[in-house]
């Protein structure tokens, strides 16, 4: 019952709670990209010589290319001199210590940095613009042999391994927003398993936009080698403002033999306010490499926030025997769009893949589904199965279906099915005439569609989507 | 049921096809695609509603063996409310054959009552040959029912082991397996059609 209570309390108040700023004294780039400014940011971090040539050459890989206008997606004209690149609480004195206003910031978004408060079992590395401000629980994870430390760490501490895997699944030219993010990434977690540990703890990544103009371009690295085991979580907010703010990320993740993965992400940036002002473009390049035989990859994302969310975490399936699995809900309301999916690709004898997309569009919103399933000559024995509902609360809303399904071997089983439909007035008034009211009811039957989805989210995380769904969905019905 | 109009493609052919449905008409498109070895088929069918309880069924079939190829573009574009359309498009894909199937299904705003279903469904029966399918949703309306299903596979091996140890040779029982996938369309058809898909399709396997 408390649960409920919460809920009903959210509902009420309706606002995106996670939507103030923290006053810190910070220090800032000027803003506006060109060479200096990735060899400034370059410098700051006291990077090698290698790590700045990669960075150098993304950067004219960028400058030469020109934004995607492919997505079904309004995007207004973005300045990217307008943008500051970097911005980071002043470093406290003492190396170990956190600024008391950080601590403060990230207890009241529910994720504790002391590690005597944190939910027992996840292990948080907090990202505060664009650093990692606090990484919990390194030491007890070091015993095992995990490496979870921010990346600008790991480029000190880790070369090797870094150079080893690093542009590997996404290379920097691969896509705009992806020479963007190479060019001027600033932080973000890198996290390396090693053979045979099954880590112990969820490992949690948490990003918070805080300044005013700047861009977040973080990038994630994961490496689980062979038989390993890591469940890694991905959470994110921003405070309220008028202007977008720009958002460019990179998840790489390469699965090596009979290892297993699972990433499971609640996005929740500011969607921006009722009228449309304002909000988080989140334009995210997310990819895995099944590069094992019997490699395992489970994608998992529960998208609410984010004023236009462009996102495809895909899985290349080139280990024989490999399997990956994609569940996603996208919830847009207002006047958000989302352009998201998912691309499986089989190089790999007998790998397998499922698709499991819930969309659902209220308000003025646009809702995409974008994927590809592609089978190579050589890749006999693939199944996949994909699942691409939409659910429309209102009439001035969209829910759209693009799927590519691209097969080159005759021992391919593919399957592929989408529907559309609206809130059913059966259940509604089933509902309704229990008493229950109408927004209830809605949030009810949405939490139910979505239900394939959220159980697959670790139990916190569950929770939190399922709050987060019906409080989105206030002042969409009626 | 309202009467079939049926459209043979065979060798290299390019055809654009558009209907009118007007109000409460129900029409019934049948397209036959036959390239033959190194035929180019492109055919583009666009159908729209001019009045209200429209009913447009699309069927399709395509052949495609040796070094052909078979490109498909359907748009359907639900303009008017209280609207519905089928579309079932199968086809068997062989040799170094290239196909492509692209179906859009548009409900702009207010096309309300709207029912409209899609199906494209593929056989592959070779390793050198590559099939494509892009069933797409663009739906801007709430109370519609619209979905699409896409499947890729080969032919079912207990089907023909069934077959085989009856005694019925591989070839022939090949021969009934496809005939059976491909009869949904061909059923109703003028004999000279069906009998000239028959030969094309015993060309395949």
């Amino acid at each position: 019952m408390a649960e409920k209570a919460d809920i009903l309390e959210q509902l009420t108040q309706a606002e995106y709670s996670e939507g103030f700023t923290t006053d810190i004294e910070q220090e800032f780039f000027p803003k506006g990209l060109n060479e200096d400014i990735v060899r400034a940011l370059s410098a700051k971090k006291g990077e090698p010589q290698w790590m700045l040539d990669f960075r150098l050459d993304a950067l004219r890989k960028w400058q030469a290319m020109e934004m995607p206008t492919w997505g079904h997606l309004t995007i207004p004209p973005i300045d990217y001199q307008d943008i500051i690149y970097f911005a980071a609480p002043k470093a406290p004195k003492k190396r170990e210590e956190v600024d008391p206003e950080l601590i403060k910031t990230f207890d009241k978004l529910g994720i504790p940095l002391h590690e005597r408060d944190a939910l027992s079992g996840v292990a948080v590395d907090a990202v505060f613009d664009s650093v990692s401000v606090k990484t919990t629980f390194q030491a007890k994870l070091a015993e095992l042999g995990v490496i979870f430390c921010p990346f600008s760490e790991a480029v000190q501490n880790y070369p090797e391994l870094v150079r080893k895997y690093l542009a590997k699944v996404v290379p920097p030219g691969d896509n705009y927003f992806a020479a963007l993010n190479s060019a001027v990434f600033s932080d973000g977690s890198f996290c390396y398993i090693p053979k045979g540990v099954r880590c112990p703890m969820e490992l949690s990544s948490y990003f918070r936009i805080n300044a005013r103009n700047i861009g977040q371009f973080e990038r994630t690295l994961i490496v689980a080698d062979e038989g390993s085991y890591v469940s890694y979580l991905e959470g994110c907010t921003a405070p309220m403002r008028d202007e977008n703010q720009l958002h460019a990320a990179i998840v790489e993740i390469i699965v090596e033999k009979d290892a297993e993965v699972k990433y499971s992400t609640v996005q929740n940036w500011y969607p921006g306010d009722k009228e449309g002002r304002g909000g988080i473009f989140n334009f995210v390049t997310k990819r895995g490499l099944c590069r094992g035989e019997r490699s395992r990859l489970f994608w998992t994302q529960v998208e609410t926030g984010s004023a236009i969310t462009w996102k495809y975490p895909s899985t290349i399936l080139r280990g024989d025997g490999s399997h990956s699995e994609f569940y996603s809900v996208a919830l847009t309301n207002n006047y958000q769009q989302a352009d998201t999916g998912t691309k499986m690709v089989h190089i790999g004898k007998n790998t397998t893949s499922r698709i499991v997309s819930k969309g659902i569009s209220a308000g003025q919103s646009q809702n995409s589904y974008r994927g590809l399933v592609k089978v190579a000559s050589g890749a006999s024995g693939v199944r996949n199965h994909s699942q691409c509902d939409s659910l429309l609360i209102g009439d001035k809303c969209g829910a759209h279906t693009f799927p590519v399904i691209d097969c080159a071997n005759s021992g391919a089983i593919l399957e592929h099915e989408a529907t559309t439909s609206k809130i059913s007035e059966d259940q509604l008034f089933y509902l309704r005439q229990r008493g229950i009211s109408e927004e209830d009811a809605v949030a009810l039957i949405v939490g139910g569609y979505a239900s394939d989805v959220l159980q697959r989210l670790p139990m916190e995380f569950a929770i939190e989507a399922r709050r987060l769904l019906s409080v989105n969905l206030e002042g969409s019905v009626g | 049921m309202a009467s079939s109009e049926v459209i043979l493609l065979s060798g290299d052919a390019t055809r654009k096809v558009d209907v009118t449905i007007a109000s409460g008409e129900s029409r019934q498109l049948v397209f036959v695609a036959l390239p033959g070895d190194g035929g180019v088929i492109d055919c583009s069918v666009s159908v729209r509603f001019a009045g209200e309880g429209g009913e447009c069924t699309l069927r399709g079939l395509y052949l495609a063996g040796g070094s052909s190829s078979v490109n498909f573009t359907v748009n359907m574009e639900h303009g008017v409310p209280n609207c519905s359309s089928r579309q079932l498009f199968k086809g068997i894909v062989a040799g170094e054959a290239r196909t492509r199937f692209f179906g859009l299904i548009r409900v702009p705003e207010k096309c309300i009552g709207t029912e409209a279903y899609q199906e494209n469904h593929n056989l592959l029966l070779s390793d050198d040959c590559r099939s494509q399918s892009l069933p797409q949703l663009e739906i801007y309306a709430d109370d519609v029912k619209c979905s699409h299903g896409a499947t890729f596979g080969r032919l079912n091996e207990d089907e023909l082991f069934y077959m085989r140890s009856r005694g019925i040779p591989a070839a022939e029982a090949r021969r009934l397996q496809m005939t059976a996938f491909a009869s949904e369309i061909l059923e109703g058809l003028p004999e000279e059609i069906v009998a000239e898909a028959v030969t094309t399709l015993e060309g395949l396997i």
